[in-house]
């Protein structure tokens, strides 16, 4: 039997739509492809559980300083010189263990510990239900239909060279009578956040839309009645942490809405 | 989703080298610290079970098997088995307080939940581009696959395999690091 297509079983996932009407048949039936599509629903549901995603944050510094205090320095052991001496290491842990270079799934049968109650629930949900259904019972948040008005390619500006492997999209969509603006920001990581602005003509007035998360996305609602056509461009400002409200002065991209 | 570096820092901790130690702090304290922050929400809680849990791993290094899982997924166990009993302990106390006050604790989430998102959080932020900017368009803007290739110029194809290949690599990783072994 032919399971249904992992891309298949990812846009299900993500969409809750696609596949042919085969594809939906054979997931009624299979319990293979049912328990991928559950993991990689929960995937799904697990990163939309929140907005966004959360910035990994690293301990301070003395924190360290105390785990080394904590541990003896008998306990240290001797400090491992070169980068070969791992290299070495490594090797003779992959001679002895052939099949650990290969990473976890290479070392033959082992406990599916991962498989968790949740996930077995999610299984279980769906079975004897069609798979149309099954999709929805999965727990995934749907996306909401939207449609695409305008997208901007954002872009650092000359005068700010530290930014200047920074880059951007910004996508506008209405969606329920309303416009929404998707933006998401590769830079990098720095003190303070990023904040998304509406910036106008004269390149003074600017309307704030909000700020990026962890994962540099945000999805800000745009302002209803707002100009666009003097309010055309999109600017991302580097804030730090002082309280202020206003722009820091520090753009890292920018780019125009189109039709504008 | 275990990467060339990954191993020679388990490997270089396995061997009990103090580099092994560093390394592995340098790599994974991030996440320690990170998971215990979100369920403590205090800053001191979370400096204190970041050296409980760097402490204990090392002292107990040879019980880590490689073989098992990753050194990531083990820390990460041993970060919330630590969180469970704070948890456990602190319920207890709040219970008694909350009996004594006739009203329920309320139900906070639980540190597989947060475990699991600090992970997924690391691994989207390791993943390439176009790939990060795709999945945070497909997870967060509410744009189809179509949409998202038709918003970046790229072929619908394309967009669909990194998709595919990302929320596997995600799968993978939290699979491998989620935490549900017991260390």
């Amino acid at each position: 039997v032919a399971h249904v297509d992992l891309e298949i079983l990812a846009l299900l996932a993500l969409e809750r739509a696609g596949g042919t009407d085969e594809d939906t048949r054979h997931l009624v039936t299979c319990d293979v492809c049912r328990a991928q599509l559950s993991r990689l629903a929960e995937t799904v549901a697990l990163a939309r559980s929140e907005e966004g995603s959360v910035p990994l944050e690293a301990p301070p510094a003395q924190v360290w300083s105390r785990i080394t205090a904590e541990l003896a320095v008998a306990e240290l052991g001797p400090p491992q010189g070169a980068r070969a001496a791992a290299g070495a290491d490594l090797a003779s842990i992959a001679a002895a263990r052939p099949a650990a270079a290969d990473g976890p799934r290479a070392s033959g049968p082992r406990r599916r510990w991962w498989y968790r109650p949740a996930l077995i629930a999610a299984a279980g949900l769906i079975v004897g239900a069609g798979a149309a259904t099954a999709v929805q019972q999965l727990g995934t948040v749907p996306p909401p239909p939207v449609t695409v008005v305008g997208r901007a390619a954002l872009q650092p500006l000359p005068q700010f060279p530290r930014w200047r492997h920074a880059s951007g999209i910004a996508v506008m969509e209405e969606k329920a009578g309303g416009r929404l603006l998707a933006v998401t920001l590769r830079a990098p990581a720095s003190g303070g956040f990023f904040e998304v602005w509406l910036l106008g003509r004269d390149g003074t007035k600017m309307i704030s839309l909000g700020d990026l998360n962890g994962a540099g996305t945000g999805v800000f609602i745009m302002p209803p009645g707002v100009d666009l056509g003097f309010y055309s461009r999109i600017d991302i400002s580097l804030q730090p942490f002082n309280g202020s409200t206003a722009h820091s002065k520090v753009s890292v991209v920018r780019g125009s809405l189109p039709g504008s | 989703m275990r990467t060339a570096e990954d191993l020679d820092i388990s490997a270089a901790f396995r061997q009990g080298h103090a580099d092994g130690l560093k390394q592995a702090y340098d790599r994974y304290s991030p996440l320690v610290f990170t998971i215990a922050l979100r369920m403590l929400g205090s800053r001191a809680d979370a400096e204190d079970v970041t050296q409980h849990v760097f402490v204990t791993a090392w002292r107990r290094r040879s019980t880590f098997d490689p073989d098992r899982g990753s050194l990531a997924g083990w820390l990460t166990a041993i970060t919330r088995n630590a969180m469970i009993d704070l948890q456990r302990r602190r319920q207890r106390e709040n219970g008694a307080l909350h009996r004594m006050a006739g009203s329920q604790p309320s139900a906070a989430p639980g540190p597989e939940h947060v475990v699991d998102r600090v992970v997924l959080a690391d691994e989207l932020a390791r993943l390439g581009e176009p790939q990060r900017i795709i999945m945070a368009l497909a997870f967060y803007s509410g744009l189809t696959h179509q949409q998202i290739a038709g918003a970046m110029d790229l072929p619908v194809g394309t967009v669909k395999s990194h998709i595919r290949r990302s929320l596997l690599r995600l799968r993978a990783r939290l699979e491998a690091d989620s935490g549900t072994r017991r260390p």
